[in-house]
């Protein structure tokens, strides 16, 4: 038996570094510090259905075959194709990412990360306004006003609030736990009083709630941290913080831009936007101003709701603003873990971050023209290699339809819906549990993920599949020219 | 030695074929044997442009005038930085069609894709079906918009039309999609009928006349008066208007006149002035 | 005269009949170029790339048989930078500034930049065990600490960037002059620098401490350089160089707000003339757009409040901040063209070319790809008499140039593009051409016996742009601007060997929990980052 102290959780983009794994007879018997995501990740990813050999679908059906062999029939697929695609990479290593640019290269084929349905528009509008930012630890250490935007952490990211903000200990900020626990007290009572109530007056209409406050909470006005959630509908994040600001669904862009105008001294005509009152938007603009270090994270409810781009502009630019009265930063939450390597990545090698073409011999970028989602929907593309990803089970139908009309390569460690529809499949290892990499924290901090057990046997690393597909690709090319010639 | 040179598309494109070697300057001295040769992309593979288009040379003319004849929708930059002559396109035409040109004429009897004009400088782009996102809008990254010429659409477009706009006229007969005239600076954006909303955001200049339904205007911005009419390039369009000046955000002296007869709702701002 | 070369090294001889030979005659044979200080990898660079799709989509390279395709102009992708520097003849380049806790992020890009021997500087100059080591007094515990540190990023010199003032940034402030207290530190900017200085020294560094001054881009901050330059004067020994100050031109600037700005290259050329302990690099403007990227954050904040363009701001916990803002340097701005002839001033009023080195601080005052251009201007009065015509009249009034006669030769060129820049780094085997250099050679087009520079800059400028061959490490790599060979070159990094190296005990890695997010056992870089690892070890005297 060993135990692994300091492993990255290959989950989520708070990639926490402090993971402790017992290891008994190969297999991970007991996982440490992670919360639920990552032990049920660490601890069953030998049960899902992994697949255990090199698949090529022949008449139909899977039919086992060497590694060879399907690198081989990999390679031709990606030859003669016009316009290939290369998608996924999100939940890979940055190693193998840099590989699967170089054949992307070689192809002259599309390459496009998972950030193309996530943040992609959160980085279109950096490259139109920028982002002031900084490392989760400086969060830690300073910030004394937290605000989640459009992103639900409790759930989604659920160690970020105790990791690096609210509930974290810096070096001039306290934790906020304590109040949030009295909090939790109080409100558990209250649940109780009201379940009781209930229970007495059987479920007639005997209770009323309290319509929704129209001004802020008193909780805004403590001393030490604060939390704001802001949201189109109460998540469990909302339920801890010290604000909960409910937006009118769609209506993102007009709240941060009139949060814009009222940082900025201006007067605003209207009372109310987006079902907020203005004097109460006053009081946050205030609140903001006020702060020493202020941070505002936002998520994918704000990039993928109505005005997309621009609503992660108007966020952008609100920061931006403020840093003329405070200090004040942004981060998007980024979902997969790698997704911030990727693109870094992507960058140093080709300048662009994401949906990067190669079919002209150098890189262009222009999402929307060059993403892969929307080459999908022209019908444009003539072959697919999707890494690490599940398009098929993700994308929209008639996205996914188009993907799997076409060949279909696959390097995947489960049998997911678009390993289902391929026709060569590559087993591959875990990375961060069966191979070592690096991945890129959600605030670029680079991080080793670990090989803390063996792959099933046979099976490779994403990165050396890419690899072998690569030569095979190279000598093809060769045989061709050599013919042609 | 100008002439009149007509393009057939050999077959129905699939992959993206990037023809920006499909422009009167690049054509113009050159015979159709030449012509035929020039460079061309489809998909991964270079070809020459004669193996996707059938080259017809016609009558000779005044200046070079190219006609595109059938379904171009896959092909792009069409006409990019083009400074004089005309290009016809009969059907639909892919994105960026004439990025970046700087004179001439463009007249397209079909829907053309993102792009449209995107970051021009001078001359005509007429359309008589739709544009799609982007209409003389930037690259990504950039903030140099469209700087002079003309844009006229007989169809609806899509999103950010003329965002970040310096100069020049944008004139959409049918409706407009989001974010008309974001970040623009100076110039004109002529909205027939209705548009989808946040038009205007974060402008610090020029002119934005929305004719039809407009369901509400930006918080940041704030009414200035009602206008009986507003005047856009030598002619008047009736109104009334009521004009609004933003974005606030931006400090931005940018004129949004939206009709009044039109936009019931907005009447609650009367009482402002 | 012959130059052998043989497995990578130059040597006394060769078998003649056996060699490859290259017929240079006629040409000038320099050793490869090397520089200082060029933002070329990690995180601030590649932020600058993603920030800036506009610069670079109308400069690309197309890929071909032997190279990877990618994209130029003023914040290249990694393998056209290594091939834009190899087409110079440039072999060896320095990245200076590496935020610790993204190290591993700088070495794997430094791994994708080919072509060129690379090293980088950890930025130290506001991490808080030396902020807090310096405040206690403990110089020998605190160079104990930068050595493990410099050995764990695989780092090869002390950067000090806008020392405190960045620790202050951190909280949207910074400090103003060398004497001002750092918040809640209880340490002044001289306090940081004297006690680095000594570090690097106890140490036994091959590079002094590569400083970027408090108070860079603001009006009279040529008394903060002055001030910098002297507060270490004291500690330097044997007329050895104590301190480097980076891109000078940036911190020569004398009035009191920008109309009144002017130059202060006299008075900083003035003391680095009559003192020993000092090298520059120029920081040279070039007008054009580019994009500026500094660990200095509160500088690129006021230079985004003054040009309006978008802004990048990131700062890394317990240790540095960084910021990148597009601009351009216009010729007919009177700041920007004061700025182009405060460069070339210092350039050329310092008298020893092993003082002043050239560089353009890649890319904040311009790309790497104009180094010929400054060459042409330091070696004719002509060129620069070119550029002053065209430039606001009242910066060409007020220039220094027109009253400097002073041409550089070719030999002096050679100096401060590449035999000074070795020296300063300590780098034996780079910058000349000496049995047991590295076979690092640059061949240039031009006859030096046949052509006057000073008249005849342009051909000058045009050899410099593209070497006729770039030998790297024996191989022949680039020939008249064709990448014949895409080669690794090698990641060169200190071993600081320290008698009693600090103990990680539990206490310590609990400190270290304390101050970072990660924990100590993911924060090296292992060497195994390092495709091709060459490790110098230093014995340090503590």
């Amino acid at each position: 038996m060993a135990v692994v102290k300091a492993v990255t959780c290959p989950v989520c983009g708070c990639l926490c570094d402090d993971i402790e794994l017992t290891i008994r007879n190969g297999k991970i018997v007991k996982v440490k510090n992670g919360c639920a995501m990552c032990e049920s990740k660490f601890l069953s990813h030998k049960n899902e259905h992994r697949i255990l050999k090199p698949l090529i679908r022949k008449n139909g059906e899977f039919v086992e075959v060497s590694l060879e062999e399907a690198t081989r029939k990999a390679a031709e697929i990606l030859t003669k194709a016009n316009y290939p695609i290369l998608y996924g990479w999100s939940s890979t290593s940055c190693e193998a990412t840099r590989v699967g640019l170089e054949l992307a290269e070689e192809i002259g084929g599309v390459i496009d990360n998972t950030a193309v349905v996530c943040h992609g528009p959160s980085i279109l509008s950096i490259q139109d306004v920028g982002i002031s930012s900084c490392t989760l630890g400086q969060i830690r250490h300073r910030a004394d006003l937290v605000v989640y935007w459009g992103s639900n952490p409790w759930s989604a990211h659920p160690r970020h609030i105790e990791r690096y903000t609210a509930f974290s200990e810096g070096r001039f900020q306290k934790s906020a736990w304590k109040g949030y626990l009295t909090k939790v007290k109080a409100s558990a009572a209250k649940k109780k009083i009201e379940s009781a109530l209930r229970r007495v007056l059987f479920r007639k209409k005997a209770f009323v709630s309290p319509k929704p406050r129209k001004g802020p909470p008193p909780t805004l006005f403590k001393e030490g941290r604060k939390l704001i959630v802001v949201d189109v509908r109460k998540t469990r994040s909302a339920e801890i913080s010290d604000c909960f600001l409910q937006v009118e669904p769609n209506k993102d862009y007009e709240l941060l831009q009139a949060l814009r105008a009222l940082i900025n001294e201006q007067e605003i005509d209207v009372d109310e936007v987006a079902g907020i009152p203005v004097e109460y938007l006053e009081e946050i603009a205030d609140l903001m101003i006020g702060c020493n270090f202020g941070v505002l994270f936002f998520g994918v409810g704000l990039s993928m709701s109505k005005g997309k781009l621009r609503n992660v502009d108007a966020a952008l630019s609100l920061v931006r603003d403020l840093n003329m009265r405070t200090k004040f930063v942004i981060m998007p939450m980024r979902g997969h873990f790698n997704v911030t390597g990727v693109d870094t990545v992507f960058t140093w090698q080709t300048g662009y971050p994401y949906a990067v073409d190669f079919s002209l011999g150098y890189p262009r970028y222009n999402p929307g023209e060059t993403s892969v989602v929307d080459i999908l929907l022209r019908g444009e593309s003539d072959a697919a290699l999707i890494v690490a990803s599940d398009p098929v089970a993700s994308f929209p139908k008639k996205v996914a339809e188009q993907l799997v009309k076409n060949p279909l390569i696959v390097i995947d460690p489960h049998m997911s819906a678009t390993t289902r529809m391929a026709d060569v499949v590559f087993p591959s290892a875990f990375v961060g549990i069966e191979a070592s990499g690096t991945a890129y924290r959600m605030d670029h901090v680079p991080l080793p993920l670990k090989k803390v057990v063996n792959p099933p046997n046979g099976v490779l690393p994403d990165e050396e599949i890419l690899k072998r597909i690569l030569v095979e690709v190279k000598k093809l090319k060769e045989k061709r020219l050599v013919e042609a010639a | 030695m100008f002439k009149m040179i007509n393009l057939y598309p050999l077959k129905k494109f699939r992959f993206p074929v990037i023809a920006e070697c499909v422009s009167p300057d690049v054509f113009q001295g050159k015979n159709q044997k030449e012509i035929e040769e020039l460079e061309i992309w489809e998909g991964n593979k270079q070809k020459r442009l004669g193996e996707l288009f059938k080259v017809e040379e016609t009558r000779k003319e005044q200046e070079t005038i190219i006609t595109v004849c059938g379904d171009v929708s896959k092909v792009r930059r069409i006409g990019a930085y083009m400074t004089s002559g005309e290009i016809t396109i009969n059907g639909d035409v892919g994105m960026h069609l004439g990025e970046e040109m700087e004179g001439g004429k463009i007249t397209v009897h079909g829907n053309v894709g993102g792009w449209t004009g995107s970051m021009m400088k001078g001359g005509t782009i007429e359309i008589h079906g739709n544009a799609s996102h982007y209409l003389g809008a930037p690259y990504r990254g950039s903030n140099r918009g469209m700087r002079g010429g003309k844009i006229i659409v007989y169809g609806n477009v899509g999103n950010e039309a003329g965002a970040y706009m310096r100069k020049g006229l944008i004139k959409i007969y049918g409706k407009a999609g989001q974010f008309a005239g974001s970040r623009m600076h100076n110039g004109t954006i002529h909205v027939q009928k209705d548009s989808e909303g946040r038009v205007g955001a974060c402008m610090t200049g020029g002119k934005i006349v929305v004719e039809g339904f407009l369901e509400s205007v930006l918080p940041t911005f704030t009414i200035e008066s009602i206008k009986k009419k507003v005047k856009i390039e030598e002619k008047i369009v009736e109104g009334p208007f009521y004009l609004f000046l933003g974005d606030l955000t931006e400090n931005g002296k940018g004129k949004l006149y939206v009709s009044k007869e039109k936009n019931p709702q907005l009447s609650s701002y009367e009482k402002l002035l | 005269m012959d130059i052998a070369i043989k497995d990578g090294k130059i040597v006394e001889r060769v078998d003649e009949l056996r060699a490859r030979k290259i017929y240079a005659s006629g040409m000038i044979v320099m050793p490869g170029g090397v520089d200082i200080h060029c933002h070329i990898a990690g995180s601030e660079v590649n932020t600058g790339r993603l920030l800036r799709p506009e610069d670079h989509f109308r400069d690309f390279e197309r890929k071909t048989p032997k190279t990877r395709s990618g994209v130029g102009y003023s914040v290249p992708s990694t393998f056209t930078t290594g091939y834009r520097y190899a087409r110079m003849g440039y072999t060896t380049i320095m990245n200076p500034s590496m935020p610790p806790l993204e190290a591993k992020h700088t070495h794997e890009e430094l791994n994708d930049t080919p072509m060129v021997d690379k090293g980088t500087y950890p930025l130290l100059g506001d991490w808080w065990f030396v902020l807090e080591y310096l405040k206690k007094g403990e110089i020998e515990e605190c160079a104990r600490y930068v050595a493990w540190m410099i050995t764990s990023t695989k780092g090869y010199a002390i950067k000090i960037v806008n020392p405190g003032g960045l620790e202050a940034w951190g909280s949207g402030g910074n400090v103003g002059s060398i004497d001002d207290q750092v918040p809640y530190f209880g340490i002044t900017p001289r306090e940081i620098v004297r006690g680095l200085c000594k570090v690097n020294k106890l140490l036994n560094l091959p590079h002094t401490i590569h400083v970027h001054t408090n108070n860079l881009g603001k009006p009279g901050n040529y008394l903060t350089a002055l001030d910098t330059m002297k507060c270490v004067e004291d500690l330097a020994s044997e007329d050895k160089p104590a301190i480097h100050i980076t891109h000078c031109q940036f911190s020569a600037f004398k009035g009191s707000d920008w109309r009144t700005l002017k130059s202060g290259a006299e008075e900083i050329a003035r003391y680095v003339n009559n003192h020993s302990h000092v090298t520059l690099d120029m920081g040279q403007v070039i007008f054009t757009d580019t994009t500026t990227m500094t660990a200095d954050g509160p500088f690129q904040y006021t230079l985004h409040e003054l040009s309006g363009n978008k802004w990048v701001n990131h700062d890394v916990e317990t240790e540095t901040s960084s910021g990148i803002v597009p601009f351009r340097y216009r010729r007919k701005s009177y700041v920007h063209a004061i700025q182009w002839s405060i460069g070339l001033e210092l350039a050329l009023l310092i008298k020893d070319p092993w003082k002043i080195f050239m560089t353009t601080d890649h890319p904040n005052a311009g790309p790497f790809i104009f180094y010929p251009r400054i060459m042409a201007w330091l070696m004719s009065r002509k060129a620069r008499e070119a550029v002053l015509n065209r430039i606001n009249r009242r910066a060409r009034n007020r220039s220094l140039l027109p009253s400097i006669d002073r041409e550089l030769g070719f030999y002096e060129i050679a100096i401060v593009t590449r035999a000074g820049q070795a020296k300063a780094l300590g780098l034996k085997n780079k910058g000349h051409l000496g049995v047991g250099a590295d076979a690092d050679v640059a061949i240039y087009n031009v006859n030096p016996e046949t052509i006057d520079p000073s008249r005849k800059y342009k051909t000058v400028r045009k050899a410099f742009r593209q070497a006729a061959y770039t030998v790297k490490g024996g191989e022949t790599v680039a020939k008249n601007g064709e990448i014949l060979k895409h080669v690794k070159g090698t990641t060169m990094w200190l071993d600081v060997q320290v008698s009693e190296p600090i103990k990680i005990t539990e206490e310590m890695k609990r400190r270290f929990r304390e101050y970072w997010t990660v924990e100590y056992e993911n924060y090296p870089v292992t060497e195994k980052y390092l495709e091709v690892s060459h490790p110098i070890t230093v014995k340090a005297n503590v």
